[in-house]
């Protein structure tokens, strides 16, 4: 059985960058240059988390994890920790917890639509990471 | 892609000069961001269709930010002046419906988190005016607590009273598009082509022709274009087609409508389907009297009362007083803007045109009139973009003024 990666931990982010780079080509991306920040609120131990993603030209750039201030990014999209846990075990889709207001973006709407799909592409790639939740 | 302006065009308006006046006007007042929600206030600003629900936030200084409901975002970006980053939408989404996004925007973005908030509000006889809705303002007060709410829609009604050349150019090819309507419609109906035919098809033989001339919308809201024929032209203003066939001895109105660049031309042409009676007759040149008459008064310096006194006092010299109602023109601008004159709130009669507004060169009504004979099956409607001139008034349709017996 493959190592399990706690999530949004620093192996889990290391795996999340070269499976991001590894199976995403720009041409998947979209050869899109965007970032977004997710802030994971109410995560185990009551702490506050984000995970930003950054693309240049549709490839990744940069994936962080951490608490406190995330890096400035084009789009937050803000939840609890467990909505997001559930979208990465695939018991949630992205969009439903967006249109139910499980998750709360904010950012420019006409241009994140554009990018439904490349993230949709990215959570799929997450998915896939044996992870500890 | 963004439209680029281009001063050279014959069509352009400066619409960032538009935002600076406004801008200018909100120092003045103290007003340190506008929240717009009328359609006339997107069209005035935006130069650009807007029919979805929409907000366009007005910082103190800058571009402007558009929020429109997300199916129509992309589109409006095409089209306006506003570069992408300031066309945005709200949509079904968490912290993207409209309340949401644009509360944010102006705390976030504008940076700008108490002070005084200019937005929209009135009553109307037009349905589309939109207004701020009680629900839209009791959750964006909710929203953004540390703001004083002020009603300000008259810093649009000002500024947008006196039209500017493009402007007034855009009119001019609206109306002269209408008139391509009224030349197909009275081509079809001659010779016996209106046997057979319903108000609905002569509506459709001329919204065909105006396309093709360049409107891009039969834009009146009450019915696209309307018509009356029979009974029906004694009914009032408002007449939607219905498929009622036209028949000989019977009035006919056809009042068409075409949309070009946000400019509506607008002009209402009557038949009487022969034979004609000497009392449809009568009516016909009474009308047709009385239009001229409100006409050669138009001016700047005048105002609407004394319009009005002056042709009931002329209908009542031809006998036909009881025939006439006592109006004759509506307000009219870029896409949105149609009803009342004047921009001033008269205390007493709030939200309808104001009697004394004293016309100046350059702004525009629809010259408008409508007499009604009911008990006889007999009316007839002039509707007319025109221009105020310091001595009179330019008539933008040049379709001939008449009321000819066509069999």
């Amino acid at each position: 059985m493959s190592e399990l990666h706690a999530y949004l931990g620093p192996s889990w982010r290391d795996e999340a960058i070269k499976r991001l780079q590894t199976e995403l080509t720009p041409e998947k991306m979209n050869k899109v240059t965007t970032s977004m920040s997710n802030i994971y609120k109410n995560c185990p131990g009551g702490t506050e988390m984000f995970l930003f993603v950054e693309c240049k030209d549709g490839k990744v750039t940069r994936v962080e994890t951490g608490t406190g201030e995330p890096p400035k990014a084009e789009f937050l999209i803000i939840g609890n920790y467990e909505t997001f846990a559930r979208i990465s075990r695939a018991e949630l889709g992205a969009q439903k917890a967006l249109m139910t207001g499980k998750l709360k973006l904010k950012g420019n709407l006409a241009k994140a639509l554009k990018l439904a799909a490349v993230s949709d592409r990215m959570n799929k790639v997450l998915a896939q990471i044996p992870t500890q939740y | 892609m963004t439209r680029i302006l281009d001063p050279k065009d014959k069509y352009y308006i400066d619409n960032p000069g538009r935002v600076k006046a406004i801008q200018k006007e909100m120092h003045k007042r103290g007003i340190d961001v506008y929240l717009g929600s009328r359609i006339r206030t997107m069209s005035f600003v935006m130069d650009t269709f807007c029919p979805w629900r929409s907000y366009l936030i007005i910082p103190p200084e800058g571009q402007p930010t558009y929020f429109t409901f997300v199916v129509d975002s992309m589109r409006v970006g095409d089209e306006t002046w506003l570069d992408s980053d300031h066309v945005r939408a709200y949509g079904p989404m968490g912290g993207m419906d409209q309340v949401s996004a644009i509360t944010d925007y102006i705390k976030e973005e504008v940076g700008i988190t108490k002070g005084r908030i200019g937005y929209e509000d009135g009553i109307s006889t037009y349905t589309a005016e939109g207004n701020l809705t009680h629900w839209e303002y009791t959750h964006f007060k909710d929203a953004l607590p540390g703001f004083e709410w002020v009603n300000s829609h008259d810093i649009i009604d000002v500024l947008s009273l006196i039209k500017d050349k493009g402007t007034i150019e855009r009119f001019r090819t609206a109306s002269l598009i209408v008139d391509e309507g009224h030349k197909a419609a009275r081509a079809a109906l001659e010779h016996g082509g209106y046997k057979g035919m319903t108000e609905t098809v002569i509506a459709g033989i001329a919204a065909l022709a105006m396309r093709r001339a360049g409107s891009v919308s039969e834009w009146n809201f009450a019915g696209l274009n309307e018509i009356s024929s029979g009974f029906r032209t004694g009914l009032g203003a408002c007449t939607p087609p219905t498929t009622k066939e036209i028949k000989a001895g019977e009035p006919l109105m056809l009042d068409f409508h075409a949309m070009f660049k946000l400019a509506l031309g607008d002009h209402s042409h009557n038949y009487l389907i022969g034979p004609a009676t000497k009392r449809q007759r009568w009516h016909a040149d009474n009308f047709v009297a009385i239009v001229q008459k409100v006409i050669d008064n138009y001016r700047a310096g005048t105002t609407p009362g004394t319009l009005a006194a002056m042709m009931m006092d002329f209908a009542e010299s031809r006998g036909c007083g009881d025939f006439i109602q006592p109006a004759c023109e509506h307000g009219i601008g870029l896409f949105g803007d149609e009803w009342r004159i004047g921009a001033i709130v008269n205390p007493d009669l709030p939200y309808w045109t104001d009697q004394d507004h004293v016309y100046q060169e350059n702004e525009m009504v629809v010259c408008a009139m409508q007499y009604a004979a009911p008990e006889e099956n007999i009316g007839f409607r002039y509707e007319n973009d025109i221009v105020i001139i310091k001595g009179g008034c330019e008539i933008l349709s040049k379709y001939p003024l008449g009321i000819e017996e066509i069999s």
